[in-house]
């Protein structure tokens, strides 16, 4: 990552971290999630952070998307930038409805669970 | 480094040596026994080579036996009570090698025949439909026993098929014991296959990454270069070795056997580092705030993890394990590997042992359209390195990774400098630096424990999802061997979620890698690995790529063959992912669109059913399995059939990583 791209994504960093749940909470999702998730298929966001949007790797871990906390904005900027080694996706391959329409998927996207319940994961 | 021989034997078994004269290959045929009407032949010799003493010159240096050359063919003999194959596996067993992994061939007809019936099949042959699976299977065994088997191929065409597999062992350096059949006089060559099949040079093809080769004139140097060949193998750094045997050294008749003789094998003890050297790391690792420790191949056996676990307790520091070999307990509180960007971010000093690429696991680099990287230490961390990878490397192949600065290089075998290491760590150690370690090692007990539940929370996202998660499928997986003796012996989704979810607590529950990354390595490899494991009654299992599988499909039936106890879980993503992944950052700097990104790297349409292909080469096979839900009760059936001693294959449909 160079390092305008760094220091970019650090900002986000802080600012999610500044902001807590609570406020990304009141971000309502304003794109389709039907036609989300078939983009997110098609342009091939699930290779690396699955279909379930339970994260993966690439050349560095993909992180889980799934129920994200993520304000719209800031998802695009990722989206546009590309963290890491992740591709960028500009408004050419995808557009800003489109990348709506995959941020209203993944908020739907049933996220982490207490493991408790997961009698396979207390082995 | 220390040789274990008795030097005055050696020398006087060298002058007795000496006193005898080399039998020739072109001596042979004065040898040759005949039985019934053949003994009344001609003598196959000519009466000039016969009549000539050799010189001492002669002895040594094979010469042209110009009295044979020019004498017309004597009367064919059809039968011989001896061959210089059968010395050949007599020197094989005086050998510590169980096994001789092959795809028969015609320019080692000799040596084959007389293992199957002068030896006795011994070493035991393990029959392989391709070059490739013999090499990875020797490859994967070495790892869990510690000890080579032999390999054998025609000289050109089937070491070519062997070149990757050698080249995956020469980089994860282990021990292969590597032989090739070879015409060497072109006048003993028959027309076509045998010309095309022969070469001045065969082991040029791989003489890059293989650590030694030979071609012998003579049975005498075989047997000398054949325990040679075992010695340099076994020395670490350890890797692939190769013998070229000229097809009529192993078929004519011996002379006279009784002046041939076979070298003892002495068994090498390891380098250790330089004393001084271990003692100023210690002293440097003792004073450290954050020490960390890194290892990659550092286990050669079991007593491995055992000295690493003591080293770290002593000093209460952090362990990443690169897994390149069984290195820590993956639920050691002391196990930060999960952890591993922190822990390299923080520490002041990092003792690196046996490392692969060093530089690559201290620095981040990025794969843009402008490369760059940045290290992931702090200004001022002092590194050191202790490996024995330094004592022997080679140019061309580029497998030594990008030069790292070092504040102290220790030349000398990780494993077996530990105790020396460990012991300076604890005479250093006094009451105040003992209860700051204390001190660390709780924090770094409870940040372990924080990993170990975000592991499971993480792998709760898409439990039920289909195609099946890869968290899910490695836990429904560990809950049907845990009570076993399990031993994992290939990973195809790297060893992200086996190692985060499972207990992975002795030295052969994880086999390592491929070394090279040469794709077709899980599936024989693994095979190699559970014939090892066979001997112990552990359950070995693997967790199968779809995209190896189809390089090396046929070693299931060398699985069925030789009654392999393992379990192939196939973890069908039905793509080479990584590639499908890099075609689409290639395509997003284009602003192309990815759509296209499945051409060339997906394996559908038809999609491809491995439970069929493996009832085909006799392995017991389910799948497709799509649905979570089906997945427990299928592994429970081949786990069943494992444990009767047999070879299993279940198809899982997985989500890419």
């Amino acid at each position: 990552m160079n390092k305008c791209n760094r220091g970019l994504v650090v900002a986000l960093g802080l600012l999610m971290f500044s902001a807590g749940d609570a406020a990304w909470s009141q971000t309502a999702p304003v794109g389709d999630a039907a036609n989300g998730k078939r983009v997110y298929l098609a342009v091939g966001c699930f290779t690396c952070h699955g279909r379930a949007g339970q994260g993966g790797s690439y050349n560095y871990p993909a992180p889980a998307l799934a129920e994200t906390k993520l304000p719209l904005e800031a998802f695009k900027v990722f989206l546009r930038v590309g963290p890491n080694d992740m591709p960028a996706y500009t408004e050419s391959v995808l557009s800003d409805k489109e990348a709506a329409d995959i941020h209203a998927f993944l908020r739907s996207l049933p996220g982490r669970r207490p493991p408790k319940d997961f009698p396979l994961l207390n082995q | 480094m220390v040789f274990l021989s008795v030097t005055g034997r050696e020398e006087q078994m060298r002058k007795k040596f000496l006193d005898q004269s080399i039998v020739s290959r072109r001596d042979f045929l004065k040898g040759v026994t005949l039985t019934g009407a053949a003994a009344l032949a001609t003598p196959v010799v000519s009466a000039r080579a016969q009549q000539s003493p050799t010189t001492e010159h002669e002895r040594v240096v094979p010469q042209p036996n110009i009295g044979a050359e020019t004498q017309p063919p004597p009367k064919d003999p059809v039968t011989q009570t001896t061959s210089g194959g059968d010395f050949m596996a007599e020197v094989l067993n005086t050998l510590d090698i169980d096994y001789l992994a092959m795809n028969c061939a015609s320019s080692f007809r000799g040596l084959h025949e007389a293992i199957i019936n002068h030896t006795r099949n011994k070493p035991e042959i393990l029959t392989c439909p391709h070059e490739e699976i013999a090499v990875s299977m020797a490859q994967g065994y070495a790892k869990i026993e510690g000890k080579p088997i032999a390999m054998i191929c025609h000289g050109v065409v089937g070491l070519q098929h062997a070149t990757m597999a050698i080249y995956n062992s020469w980089c994860d350096r282990v021990p292969v014991y590597i032989m090739i059949g070879n015409i060497v006089e072109a006048d003993k060559r028959a027309p076509g296959a045998e010309w095309v099949h022969s070469a001045i040079d065969p082991a040029a093809l791989v003489r890059d990454f293989v650590k030694w080769d030979d071609q012998p004139a003579s049975l005498q140097h075989f047997a000398e270069s054949a325990v040679r060949a075992y010695k340099v193998a076994m020395t670490p750094p350890m890797a692939p070795v190769l013998l070229s045997l000229d097809a009529e050294l192993q078929e004519n008749p011996i002379a006279d056997r009784d002046r041939l003789r076979i070298p003892k094998l002495t068994k090498v003890v390891p380098p250790v580092g330089d004393s001084g050297a271990i003692a100023e790391a210690a002293k440097m690792l003792v004073a450290a705030q954050n020490p960390a420790l890194i290892c990659d191949r550092m286990s050669r056996t079991p007593a491995g993890m055992t000295r690493l676990v003591e080293l770290a307790e002593a000093l209460q520091c952090a362990v990443i394990d690169q897994a390149g070999r069984m290195n820590f307990p993956s639920r050691h509180p002391l196990n930060q590997s999960a952890r591993r960007g922190a822990v390299v971010g923080q520490a002041d000093v990092i003792l690196a042992i046996e490392m692969n690429d060093l530089w690559g696991s201290l620095n981040s680099f990025s794969d843009r359209i402008v490369r760059s990287s940045r290290p992931n230490f702090k200004p001022g961390t002092k590194i050191i390195t202790l490996g024995s990878r330094d004592l022997y490397m080679k140019a061309n192949y580029q497998d030594f990774g990008r030069f790292n600065e070092v504040d102290l290089a220790i030349a000398g075998d990780g494993e077996a400098s530990l105790p020396a290491l460990t012991e300076q760590v604890k005479r250093l150690t006094d009451a105040n630096r003992k209860s700051a370690f204390e001190a660390r090692g709780k924090k770094l007990a409870e940040a372990h424990q924080a990993t170990r539940e975000q592991a499971k929370t993480d792998a709760t996202i898409g439990w039920d999802a289909s195609p099946i998660t890869t968290a899910r499928m490695c836990a429904e997986l560990y809950a049907q061997i845990k009570d076993e003796d399990w031993s994992l012996v290939g990973n195809g989704i790297r060893i992200t979620w086996p190692n985060r979810l499972w207990n992975f607590d002795k030295s052969y529950r994880w086999n390592g890698g491929s070394g090279g990354a040469g794709i077709g390595y899980t599936a024989p490899a693994s095979a190699g690995a559970a014939l090892a494991n066979k001997k112990r009654g552990r359950i070995s299992v693997a967790i199968q790529g779809d995209g190896d599988l189809m390089f090396v499909p046929g070693t299931l039936w060398t699985a069925a063959h030789h009654r392999i106890p393992i379990l192939y879980v196939v973890h069908n993503n039905r793509a080479y992912h990584q590639e499908y992944m890099y075609l689409q950052a290639m395509a997003n700097r284009h602003s192309r669109g990815i759509t296209n990104a499945h051409i060339g790297t997906t394996l559908t349409d038809p999609n491809i059913d491995y439970a069929t292909v493996a009832k085909g080469f006799g392995v017991y096979g389910e799948g497709p399995i799509t649905d979570p839900k089906d997945l427990g009760p299928a592994l429970k059936r081949a786990v069943a059939v494992v444990k009767r001693g047999e070879p299993a294959l279940v198809d899982v449909v997985t989500d890419p990583r």
